[in-house]
């Protein structure tokens, strides 16, 4: 008589039970003797690290794990790099290797979604009664490689280097000379602005940036919109199909209207 | 002789009265004797513990953001004393005044790193030993489910401290959420809290990251550590002690494994 999977799968766990009954040892106090050792650990590795953390850090001077606060939040000065919690660091990385805007959300959501589902599934699409891992070939290998991306992605995000805006805030003067916009003094705020706040990580200006995520080169933005334009499109790129760019009104009007003039004044090293 | 039994009686009615009285009610006794007086496979050893480390982990978390939220104040707006933010001044005091605050504050920042490399390694020896196989498959389900809900918490809470870190990791994660097609940009609208993140934002962020998600996460728990107790935990599929291992067929001819069938709750 051939049986089906449910039934040999239903034989194995009543096994399972018989044998756990018969020879099995107590949870209490014998298992749960472990897991009491084993949370101790636990908290005592969270209080070494607390420790450690606290008394080799001095306010904003990070130690070896870090400072204990960053400077406080400022939506208008941005020069900072971004950085999520380590356990995001693949999605952050990833995010670097999808350039293209069609494709970004391959990246921000395709991907993770796909993970989710992939993880959810597992009991489902593996249904062989088989639990030996040198018997699971294909479990294993797709274990193996799923944990050397994850590894070598955060690995990757960890490492990444963006250029700092205080970096970038330097070449402003050059770009002024070149661009022929030294004499505006908005437009360079608008400069200086763009260099700090992680314009460059997607786009590229005058040889500098990422060119990520399908942004364009904005060297000669100029000469394609005006000033109003340009604070209409920063302050909601969406309203403009750009789904990819967030908003920045977070500026505040007076900093948009300097970036505006800034766009606006690089019409490029040609037609100056 | 008589005294000692006149003690029994005394005890039995200070003490276990009292019990019988909750359990004939609850069947909070009988639920404790259930998940403590249960047998587990003999072979069940350290990898097994990952768990029950992970939920103290958990606990730890518990603990030191409750203590946390009796000091932090979600707050932007800029405290006239300070000059900072009101949420960075408050994680100021919590780190430089408050008795200990900085052993509360630590704990809970790295415990939840421990946390989600614990859920990392428990989820990886579920996946070495097959244990998501039948008759688990739902305890898995409600695992990986704590997984993401873990890293919501991570990812809301990273924010709480109001400082450049915070606020920047948060406006890209924000500005991700929008790629999504479909509902990315409404979701991206709503966590910002407008088009500048600010106060709204923080508020938002405070109550998923203290009450939604712990709400959500601690009923996974529940869930997760009762098909647990209900089901057994698996042994080390290369063991030879394995419960549930195949005998040779003169063994298994006996009528003792076909009559047991599974699923007993019971005891
Ligand atoms: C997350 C990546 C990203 C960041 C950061 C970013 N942008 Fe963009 N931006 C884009 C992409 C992608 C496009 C092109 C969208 C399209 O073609 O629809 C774009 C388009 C633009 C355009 C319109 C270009 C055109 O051809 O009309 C302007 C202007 C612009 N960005 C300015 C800025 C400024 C100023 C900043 C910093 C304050 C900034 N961007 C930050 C991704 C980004
Ligand atoms: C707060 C988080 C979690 C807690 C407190 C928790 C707790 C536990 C405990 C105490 C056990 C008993 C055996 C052991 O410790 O290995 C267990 C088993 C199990 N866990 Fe979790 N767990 C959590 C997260 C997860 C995750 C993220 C997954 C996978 C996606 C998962 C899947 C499973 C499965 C399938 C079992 C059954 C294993 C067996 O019977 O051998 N759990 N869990």
């Amino acid at each position: 008589m051939a049986r089906d999977l449910g039934e040999l799968n239903r034989e194995d766990f009543a096994r399972y039970k018989d044998d756990v009954k018969k020879e099995g040892k107590p949870f209490f106090p014998r298992a749960i003797f472990h897991d009491t050792v084993m949370s101790f650990i636990v908290v005592c590795v969270i209080t070494a690290l607390a420790v450690i953390w606290y008394y080799d850090a001095d306010g904003v001077k990070p130690g070896i794990l870090g400072p204990w606060y960053t400077e406080p939040a400022d939506p208008g000065t941005t020069d900072f790099v971004p950085r999520p919690d380590w356990y995001f660091y693949f999605l952050f990385y990833l995010l670097r290797i999808f350039k293209w805007p069609e494709t970004v959300f391959i990246a921000t959501v395709g991907i993770p979604t796909i993970g989710l589902m992939l993880l959810i599934g597992l009991p489902f699409y593996d249904r062989r009664r088989e639990r030996r891992p040198l018997h699971r070939p294909v479990a294993m290998v797709a274990a193996v490689l799923t944990i050397l991306s994850m590894a070598v992605l955060t690995w990757k995000g960890a490492t990444a280097k963006e250029a700092l805006g205080s970096e970038l805030v330097t070449l402003v003067p050059k770009w002024a000379e070149e661009q022929g916009f030294a004499d505006n003094p908005e437009a360079v705020k608008g400069a200086e602005l763009f260099a700090q706040s992680g314009c460059l990580n997607c786009h590229t200006y005058m040889g500098q940036g990422a060119g990520n995520l399908g942004a364009p080169n904005l060297s000669e933005i100029g000469a394609t919109n005006d000033a109003s334009y340009f604070v209409q499109y920063l302050t909601n790129p969406a309203a403009f199909g750009n789904t990819v760019m967030g908003s920045y009104a977070y500026l505040g009007q007076e900093n948009l209207a300097a970036l505006g003039d800034f766009l606006a004044a690089s019409k490029g090293t040609s037609s100056k | 002789m008589a005294a000692k039994s006149k003690k029994d009686l005394l005890v039995a009615n200070a003490i276990l009265a009292p019990l019988d009285w909750v359990d004939e009610r609850t069947g909070a006794v009988r639920g404790t004797k259930w998940f403590l007086f249960r047998n587990v496979p003999r072979d069940v050893s350290w990898a097994q513990t990952l768990g029950s480390a992970a939920l103290t982990a958990f606990i730890v978390q518990t603990l030191t953001g409750v203590i946390l939220a009796m000091y932090y104040e979600p707050s932007s707006s800029i405290d006239p004393i300070t000059g900072k933010p009101i949420a960075y001044s408050s994680i100021e005091a919590i780190t430089n005044e408050l008795t200990l605050g900085w052993l509360v504050r630590g704990m809970h920042r790295w415990g939840a790193s421990v946390f989600i490399i614990l859920l990392f390694l428990h989820m990886g020896r579920v996946f070495l030993f097959g244990a998501y196989k039948y008759p688990r498959e739902l305890t898995w389900i409600t695992g990986v489910f704590i997984l993401a809900t873990g890293m919501l918490l991570g990812f809301t809470g990273y924010l709480l401290p109001w400082d450049q870190t915070a606020y920047w990791a948060t406006v890209v994660g924000i500005n991700l959420n929008g790629t999504a097609p479909f509902a990315g940009p409404w979701l991206a609208q709503f966590l910002a809290g407008g088009p500048e993140i600010g106060s709204d934002a923080l508020a938002k962020w405070y109550a998923l990251h203290m009450l939604v998600l712990p709400g959500a996460i601690i009923g996974l728990i529940g869930v997760h550590i009762y098909l647990v107790t209900r089901l057994g935990v698996s042994s080390p599929p290369w063991s030879s002690e394995e419960a549930g291992r195949e005998r040779p067929p003169v063994q298994t001819t006996g009528t003792r494994s076909g009559l047991v069938r599974g699923g007993g709750g019971g005891d």
